[in-house]
């Protein structure tokens, strides 16, 4: 076989798809629609986690003192909060910092409308708890609660709560969807592909008596299944970028909280991840169909 | 050398298709498998090209236990052999040369080599001139001839031709039957399964009868019946 050139499997992989056309069509729409619905849903939750990331939702409480506290009951009060277990990290905000903060927030244009308050600082001082352990999250608030010279803490486990649940139902959904594609998507391509050997049955049994081995016999179908997988993952890929940019555009205007993982930043990943996906796809559905043929 | 030893081969279905057939061929040998359909000629032939395996005895070619052989070895194993189908079974989309040639290159022989054999395996069946003529611009019996170059294309020991004169005229009959013969000669064995008692005759060759799935005749010299 190692003489053999590989046009000749190539070729036959060509005349095949082009045999059977509406069946090679319909094998590429629905794999193709599995790969977007696959990268739409993995670009989902990628940019759900990184969201989840920034905002440090799950682990992250923010504790303001009272305005008027003195340097001694500041440290007072951070060492009683460093004291409590399954306290992470403490850093001290000062109420100067979190003003540079609201500053860089709103822009260069409106600093000196900020900074008129640099001499009489309406803000208070305020501590920024991370690493909490998740399990004792409601011991952690708590014990702030007893502490006197707090006036409020802040934590979003409601909102990282809502993420985590969106992105567990959006997980389950979407793996189901998937599932039921991707097997739809090997049928279609057993059926096309059968199409083709059934095309070539009696030459298959000629060169099974000639002497031709398995592979031999299997590899042009192989490679037809193949070419159905990188069409359609390549017409994916495209299309996955058009509809990808233009979400991202829109929600970037209406919505610009949300951090949106940038195109070119999964471009390469996202092209790489649909050619393995649609090829494997169709080598495995062809690979089926053409087992009864290459036993002997 | 083919050696059938006890062999019994029964389908699922139920089927006793051969219950004990006990033959021997030598190397060189020229023989004829005549009987009725269903007698079991088909299985035998399906035991000698490694399609199906016995249910019990053993079937040795050339010194390899078929029933022992494995998998990836049954391709090998055949390329030993030059099988001739009654309907031909060329392919319609390749010239005389490329469906000779077809043989070789599924085998990995270098092109060189082809180049060199085909035309002479053309020559040998007398279609020299025809090489690159498709098979539906050939009469049944050059189509035959086409496919009798390409049983021989990979020099195999022994030739299975199965019913080869059913889809051609008496005249081409002959001619075809006048190849295997001249093959014969050239040192292959050849086994040809018919039901053509006037050919059989004609050629007072070895003769072997299936009936009822075992050897019921077995003798030298023609005489279907």
């Amino acid at each position: 076989m190692k003489q053999y050139k590989f046009s000749y499997f190539f070729g036959q992989a060509v005349r095949g798809l082009w045999r059977n056309g509406v069946m090679s069509f319909a094998s590429i729409a629905v794999l193709m629609s599995c790969l977007i619905v696959l990268g739409s849903f993995t670009m989902l939750v990628a940019n759900i986690n990184v969201n989840l990331d920034e905002l440090g939702l799950q682990n992250e409480i923010m504790v303001f003192v009272e305005p008027d506290l003195t340097d001694d009951e500041l440290l007072r009060v951070e060492q009683m909060i460093r004291n409590i277990s399954y306290v992470g990290e403490v850093r001290h905000i000062t109420k100067d910092e979190a003003l540079d903060y609201m500053i860089e927030q709103v822009g260069e244009e409106n600093r000196d409308l900020y900074e008129a308050y640099r001499d009489d600082n309406p803000l208070s001082d305020s501590f920024e708890i991370t690493n909490i352990d998740g399990a004792h999250y409601t011991d952690v608030t708590y014990s702030l609660s007893q502490i006197e010279g707090i006036r409020k803490t802040r934590d979003q486990r409601a909102l990282a709560n809502m993420m985590q649940s969106l992105k567990n139902g959006v997980t389950l959904i979407f793996s189901w969807f998937l599932v039921i594609l991707f097997v739809v998507s090997v049928f279609v391509i057993i059926n096309t592909v059968k199409l083709s050997v059934y095309s070539r049955k009696n030459e298959i049994v000629v060169m099974r008596y000639i002497g031709a081995t398995g592979l031999f016999i299997a590899l042009p179908f192989i490679i037809e299944g193949a070419m159905i997988g990188l069409v359609s993952s390549m017409i994916a890929y495209l299309l996955e970028n058009v509809l990808y940019g233009y979400i991202q555009s829109s929600v970037s205007d209406i919505v610009s909280i949300i951090h949106i993982i940038p195109l070119s930043d999964v471009r390469l990943t996202m092209f790489f991840g649909f050619a393995a996906v649609g090829i494997l796809t169709g080598v495995i559905g062809s690979a089926i169909s053409i087992s009864k043929y290459t036993r002997n | 050398m083919i050696d059938f030893t006890n062999v019994i081969k029964a389908y699922p279905n139920g089927t006793v298709a051969l219950n004990g057939v006990n033959l021997h061929i030598d190397d060189g040998e020229f023989v004829f498998v005549v009987g009725a359909t269903g007698a079991g000629k088909t299985t035998l032939m399906k035991l000698l090209l490694r399609e199906e395996k016995a249910t019990s005895g053993t079937v040795v070619v050339d010194n390899t236990d078929l029933s022992k052989l494995s998998y990836l070895r049954v391709p090998h194993y055949r390329r030993k052999l030059g099988i001739v189908f009654q309907d031909f079974r060329l392919f319609p989309k390749k010239t005389v040369y490329e469906n000779v040639a077809f043989a070789m290159q599924v085998v990995g022989v270098p092109n060189k080599k082809i180049k060199k054999r085909v035309p002479a395996l053309l020559n040998t069946v007398s279609l020299g001139d025809k090489s690159n003529c498709f098979p539906n611009e050939l009469s049944g019996g050059e189509q035959q001839r086409v496919a009798l170059a390409r049983a021989l294309a990979n020099n195999p020991k022994i030739i299975i031709a199965d019913e080869p004169t059913g889809n051609i005229d008496p005249k081409m009959s002959l001619e075809i039957m006048n190849l295997l013969v001249k093959i014969n000669k050239l040192g292959k064995t050849v086994l040809v399964v018919t039901h053509e008692k006037n050919l059989v005759d004609y050629y007072q060759q070895r003769v072997i009868m299936i009936d009822g799935g075992v050897v019921s005749d077995d003798r030298v010299g023609g005489m279907f019946e």
